[in-house]
């Protein structure tokens, strides 16, 4: 079982975003990174996998030279090796370039699954899976729960809307995208931080002729606004306004 | 063995050892303090030991035939003055013999030791041999005999030394002058020569060893424990004579985990009651917190530490919280960023100070009595934890990760004093980050504030309010701060009850050493909170005050365990600062 990771760096929780000058993306000149939750789950996901049933797992991520930090966490917490795609304008990428690039970074070494996290923390389009497995001709599922293998097919549990699930199966090889919570995180170790500093870090190049298809036009942070509406009517009416207020606008009841 | 492990020896603080040397193995300060009448009857012996040693040499420098010195004057009036010392070591053998075969303390084991009373036997002949020299005459056959007895049983008894605890005699005075003169010592690992922790028997260090063969199995370390007064299966004794067994069967390979098994190694709060009270200089920590990161560098660390390892990686604090509440409550509580050109002390707030409400309202009392007292402080723009769950864990990498990152930031800022409420706060800037090369002074706040408030009128309400006083493991034994405290409670109308195990020797709440996360995962009924709480509530006090944030959360959790059973009565927490605050407003 060879299993690609695809990881994404995102700024830390803890940062207080700010907007850039053009007003389209973060300010991302004193910003710390981490490893994109998700990614960390699917991470460890592949990593489990490969225990039970043998094989690699290759971490690859697309950006500019800080993603090593993220791609020697996930040596050190156990990953064989990894792909580094050499990308500077990340964030004027969207999901069908970082897909592509992907796609062409694994695209020879015959992988039996691809796992990606849901979504990004940052962005959180929650496409790059997808279009991923569009770009491998792989069959894919999103947001996965649960995976078993079974010799050449995969069963994995979906998560869907109100606490339903649905199990599905599809030939391999696949892409999944794994969603936060379907296991518990492993720390790294020491042994493993210092057998990371002897592992394979491949650098590609990205390849020619991917242009961005969607362009973020303004990031803001949402406005608070106050808002005070006099229900009218006889009590009876208002009532049944105010339930309908508080049920389809507020959603709180 | 010694010299095929690991060197570990250290002689650092030279004036430190050589007064725990004088006051422990001439004073024999340790042996008495815990267990007085038994320390005073070894203490007889052991100066009758020192006494007798000249006397041993000269008699058998007359047996060999190489120089007869015992016709001179100075012998005659040395052998007189030997003879109170003879009684002294014959009472007081006679008392140790009683106490191990008739009264049979717990600490000392299942089965009466044949070895020992036949050493106390050896020893009381050698007494009564010397005291009827006095009566025979040495040319007599009477004489002659007990000279012979006398010369035969000292034979004897050397022979026997090393291969008992008997040999505590010969290394217990080198062991307590190389016991570090920290308490919980534990050194850190150099990442560049590639040392993971204590894997296998052959990793134990030079001290390790030297101290399994010190072992006088007095049981010490094992009644003070709060892991084996829970019931729980960590008994420190059996750790320390596991380690010499494991050495004397020549296994290097055997890994620690199997020798000691996991369960034992994960149950130590590292409360360091077991190497504060023993009398022969033996550390138990070193053993227990390295085996500990030979596990989590293989990654074997229980399942609830992972989750803790990864809100330390990823978010810097052990509850995994975002940033922004610390944010919050520096904000609400009006702080200033530090500046040496405009505060005189930083308040270092911690992960409980920055995320636990209890222990923030605890910190907003500080607060109060600083302002109210003119003095100045600010905090640092952003914290991370000190990494004292890691360390006392042993995932040393974490803790040296965090510990960098908070000194960076700490030498940038540059406090000379830090107060902090947080004893464990306290202890990992104070003791760990100086290995870094960082010094500073950090005071827990009962101490600052103790000082502060010094000249102030007592307060006495009337009557006075009955408390009892909890003392955290890492302020009163660690620190050696359990005046302080008292002396505010008392400053400000307390009248305070204590405990059973107090001041520097206090039983452990059970957070300490990674322990408060594995709460939930302990059996009903063996918690060393429940102990401690029971403890706390046998002084008949309707209030428990505490100093540390895990104790309070500890305690607490004892408390409504307790009540679920009708048990729990009135008690109310509530932490130091927040009762001196609270008599501080009402006076003014």
């Amino acid at each position: 079982m060879n299993i690609a990771v695809c990881i994404k760096q995102v700024p830390t929780r803890d940062w207080q975003p700010r907007v850039n000058d053009g007003g389209t993306w973060i300010r991302d000149r004193d910003v710390t990174f981490e490893t994109n939750e998700p990614d960390a789950y699917a991470l460890e996901e592949a990593l489990r996998l490969k225990e039970k049933h043998g094989g690699s797992v290759v971490a690859c991520s697309v950006g500019p030279e800080r993603v090593a930090q993220v791609l020697r966490e996930a040596l050190a917490r156990g990953a064989d090796r990894a792909i580094h795609v050499e990308h500077a304008s990340v964030e004027a990428s969207d999901a069908f370039v970082i897909a592509g690039a992907l796609a062409a970074a694994v695209r020879d070494e015959r992988f039996d699954l691809v796992l990606t996290g849901l979504q990004s923390d940052d962005q959180g389009f929650a496409q790059t899976g997808v279009v991923l497995a569009e770009r491998l001709g792989f069959a894919h599922a999103t947001i996965i729960m649960e995976v078993q293998i079974e010799s050449s097919t995969v069963r994995v549990k979906r998560e869907l809307e109100g606490g339903w699930f649905q199990w599905v199966a599809m030939p391999l090889p696949a892409v999944l995208t794994i969603q936060s919570g379907i296991n518990h995180l492993r720390y790294a170790t020491l042994k493993g931080i210092m057998a990371a500093k002897k592992k394979e870090i491949r650098k590609v190049a990205m390849p020619a002729g991917l242009a961005a298809r969607q362009h973020i036009v303004r990031l803001y942070a949402p406005q608070k606004v106050k808002r005070t509406e006099l229900i009218t009517g006889s009590p009876a009416e208002a009532a049944k306004t105010l339930v309908t207020r508080l049920r389809e606008t507020a959603r709180v009841i | 063995m010694i010299a095929d492990a690991p060197n570990t020896f250290s002689t650092a603080d030279l004036g430190a050892r050589t007064y725990r040397f004088l006051a422990d193995v001439l004073g024999q300060r340790q042996t008495l303090r815990e267990r007085p009448l038994p320390g005073l009857a070894h203490a007889l012996v052991f100066w009758g030991f020192v006494a007798f040693g000249l006397y041993t040499t000269v008699e058998y420098l007359k047996g060999l035939g190489i120089v007869d010195l015992t016709h001179t004057r100075w012998f005659a009036a040395y052998r007189i003055l030997l003879t109170p010392f003879a009684i002294g070591v014959l009472v007081g053998i006679v008392g140790l013999a009683l106490r191990r075969a008739v009264i049979r303390p717990v600490g000392l084991g299942q089965t009466v030791s044949i070895e020992s009373l036949v050493i106390a036997g050896f020893i009381a002949t050698l007494m009564i041999t010397f005291l009827l020299a006095w009566r025979l005459d040495e040319a007599s056959l009477a004489g002659q005999v007990n000279w012979w007895v006398h010369a035969l049983v000292i034979l004897a008894f050397l022979a026997l030394i090393p291969a008992s605890k008997h040999f505590h005699l010969v290394l217990s005075p080198v062991t307590v002058f190389l016991k570090s003169p920290e308490l919980g010592n534990v050194p850190n690992l150099d990442f560049e020569k590639e040392q993971v922790g204590l894997e296998a028997v052959k990793d134990l260090g030079s001290k390790t060893v030297l101290d399994a063969f010190t072992c006088v199995e007095c049981g010490r370390c094992q009644v003070n424990c709060p892991a084996w007064g829970a019931g729980k299966a960590l008994n420190p004794k059996t750790l320390i004579l596991q380690t010499q067994d494991a050495l004397l069967a020549r296994k290097p390979d055997t890994k620690l985990v199997d020798l000691y098994s996991d369960e034992v190694l994960w149950q130590c709060t590292t409360c360091g009651a077991c190497e504060n009270q023993c009398p022969v200089g033996i550390e138990h920590l070193p053993l227990i917190i390295g085996a500990r990161r030979g596990l989590v560098s293989n990654g074997e660390a229980p399942d609830y530490l992972g989750g803790v390892y990864n809100h330390l990686e990823r978010r810097g604090n052990i509850w995994g919280l975002g940033s922004d509440q610390r944010q919050k409550f520096v904000h609400a509580s009006g702080l200033e960023t530090f500046d040496p050109r405009v505060h005189d002390v930083l308040v270092w707030l911690g992960c409980a100070g920055a995320f636990e409400a209890d222990f923030q309202r605890s910190l907003r009392a500080l607060f109060d009595i600083l302002r109210g007292r003119g003095v100045k402080f600010g905090v640092l723009a952003k914290e991370r934890c000190t990494g004292d769950s890691a360390k006392r864990t042993g995932n040393e990498y974490l803790f040296q990760e965090l510990a960098h990152q908070n000194i960076e930031d700490l030498r940038a800022a540059g406090p000379k004093t830090i107060v902090a409420s947080c004893p464990h706060c306290v202890k990992t800037i104070g003791n760990d980050y100086r290995k870094f090369g960082y010094e500073v002074e950090i005071v827990h706040s009962a101490a600052f504030v103790e000082a502060l408030t010094r000249g102030d009128q007592s307060v006495a309400g009337n009557p006075r309010e009955r408390v009892t006083y909890h003392d955290p493991c890492y302020l009163g034994r660690y620190a050696g701060t359990f005046d302080e405290p008292r002396a505010l409670l008392t400053r400000f109308g307390a009248e305070v009850t204590e405990p059973t195990r107090n001041r520097d020797n206090p039983y452990c709440c059970g957070a300490g050493g990674g322990l408060l996360f594995a709460d939930k995962d302990e059996e009903p009924g063996s918690r060393i909170s429940d102990v401690r709480f029971r403890q706390l509530q046998e002084t008949g006090a309707g209030t428990i005050v505490t100093a540390c944030p895990f104790c309070t959360i500890m305690l607490k959790g004892a408390q409504s365990s307790a009540a679920a059973v009708g048990g729990a009565g009135e008690i109310q927490f509530v932490d130091l600062m927040t009762f001196a605050n609270g008599r501080l407003s009402k006076v003014g």
